[in-house]
């Protein structure tokens, strides 16, 4: 009798939780419960850069990126009112990184590439402690440790979450903290420096409603500062005035970037999918703007079947400093040629299919990526030929006990 | 204040048309690929590889890894 009753008050409880359950910051909108079965899931991911067009390419090795990666996840309760999620990555990356930038023929920008090709591999353990205070309230604790050959990053963070059923509304905050250290490997290509650190703190805010049986929508607002080191110790410019040209990267030791980021999921029975549409806007001192929209259609074939299609959309403008080459130094001595900080646009399509038999979920998905200044939403004067064209291929599987 | 303009309009935007929905109304919000991360691997992926390839990144969260990411 005291067993049915311990059972039947547990269902009752994660039925209960599972209604009330309103779409929080977190990746999942989760109940105001522990996760109720333990689950362990496997993704493996191939990216592959483009070779550089030959006209945009002065020489070094053109062949870039290609990046395997292993991800291996597990969530499970802990007791009553706490869970645990542990998330490790695993990352080999071998191939060429855009080094400089020189003017070509015409006065056209050339991209130099590292010289040798980079093989290195990267490991990160992310860890999340959620407790369940009660059915309304949640408080996180986020740690996290990244190791390469060349980098360490140890991150907490701290995030709580409250539940206002009767207004159907979720009130999220947090904060994090991120400790990075570097010590750029001594190589055939020449650093800047041999060791150096970067602190990182953020904050945010965030509001989730629902609004009807079928649409719910989040808003929030992030402010992240970073202090340090924030070059890239590999990269140099090239100033055309000086006799020996070439210079270490060198930028601001100091950012301030905001972030306001609103989601917004709408389900539709007559068609059993799903609609997601994202909008980020980003602003930052150093004069970096960008705008990101992603448009999802989720569409449902069947109870055990879906295929996910996400348009993806961004635009960026320059950073103050950056240009794809200096004529004469700039009087703060400030100077990066990174195609990340030059203004383009970028356009993506993502694929996907989930398929579930029973305790498991297998999926499979492709991406592909175009970085180009015609995609920006503002003129672009002149293209950095650093710009990137990737595509990425998954497969992996989620597995309940 | 465009950041705080945005907010405000998108506030005002989503609290005209709240409507009232019973817990027992909710199986489709509580559809997985209604989540704001329907694949959390695949979303922690994606969003490390945009935060390499693009100067701006963040959200609404807590964690953050470093990496070189030539």
């Amino acid at each position: 009798m005291d067993n049915n009753k311990k059972a039947q008050s547990s269902a009752l409880l994660a039925l209960t939780g599972a209604a009330l359950a309103l779409p929080g910051i977190a990746g999942k909108a989760h109940a105001a419960a522990p996760v109720s079965e333990p689950v362990l899931s496997y993704h493996a991911t191939r990216y592959s850069e483009a070779r550089l067009d030959s006209d945009k390419h002065l020489g070094g090795d053109s062949e870039r990126y290609e990046i395997d990666t292993h991800q291996l996840g597990f969530a499970s309760a802990i007791g009553k009112q706490t869970d645990i999620q542990l998330d490790l990555m695993v990352e080999s990356m071998s191939g060429a990184s855009p080094w400089y930038v020189q003017p070509g023929a015409n006065n056209e920008p050339v991209q130099a590439m590292s010289g040798a090709s980079i093989k290195e591999e990267r490991v990160d353990l992310q860890s999340r402690f959620n407790r369940f205070v009660n059915t309304e309230t949640v408080a996180s604790l986020v740690l996290g440790y990244s190791d390469e050959d060349d980098y360490s990053a140890a991150n907490i963070g701290f995030e709580f979450e409250k539940t206002l059923p009767q207004n159907q509304l979720t009130v999220t905050a947090g904060m994090g903290y991120s400790d990075d250290e570097l010590e750029p490997t001594q190589g055939t290509t020449a650093v800047s420096v041999t060791s150096a650190e970067k602190d990182s703190l953020s904050a945010f805010v965030g509001l989730g409603f629902i609004l009807n049986a079928r649409t719910a929508v989040q808003t929030s607002l992030s402010i992240t500062d970073q202090e340090g080191f924030l070059s890239d110790p590999y990269k140099l410019a090239y100033i055309a005035s000086l006799a020996n040209p070439l210079v270490s990267d060198n930028r601001p030791n100091d950012r301030r970037q905001w972030v306001w980021l609103t989601k917004f999921r709408h389900y539709v029975p007559s068609v059993n999918a799903a609609v997601h549409a994202d909008y980020r806007y980003f602003d930052d001192d150093w004069d970096i703007e960008s705008h990101t929209l992603e448009l999802g259609w989720y569409q449902n074939l069947g109870n055990t079947l879906r295929v996910d299609s996400v348009l993806r959309y961004y635009s960026q403008t320059a950073a103050y400093f950056y240009a794809p080459f200096y004529l004469s130094p700039r009087s703060d001595g400030l100077a990066s040629s990174d195609y990340r900080l030059s203004p383009y646009g970028a356009l993506s399509l993502r694929l996907r299919v989930v398929k579930s038999l029973g305790p498991w979920q297998l999926s499979a998905q492709w991406e592909g990526y175009e970085a180009k200044a015609s995609h920006s939403l503002k003129k672009v004067d002149v293209e950095s030929p650093g710009l990137v064209e990737f595509n990425t291929f998954s497969i992996g599987f989620d597995r309940v006990f | 204040m465009k950041i705080l303009t945005a907010i405000l309009c998108g506030l005002m935007l989503t609290g005209c048309t709240v409507s009232k929905v019973e817990p027992w109304d909710r199986q489709y919000l509580a559809r997985p690929e209604m989540a704001w991360d329907a694949d959390a691997a695949s979303a922690a992926y994606q969003s490390h590889v945009y935060f390499s390839k693009e100067a701006s990144n963040g959200g609404a969260s807590a964690g953050a890894g470093g990496c070189g990411c030539n």
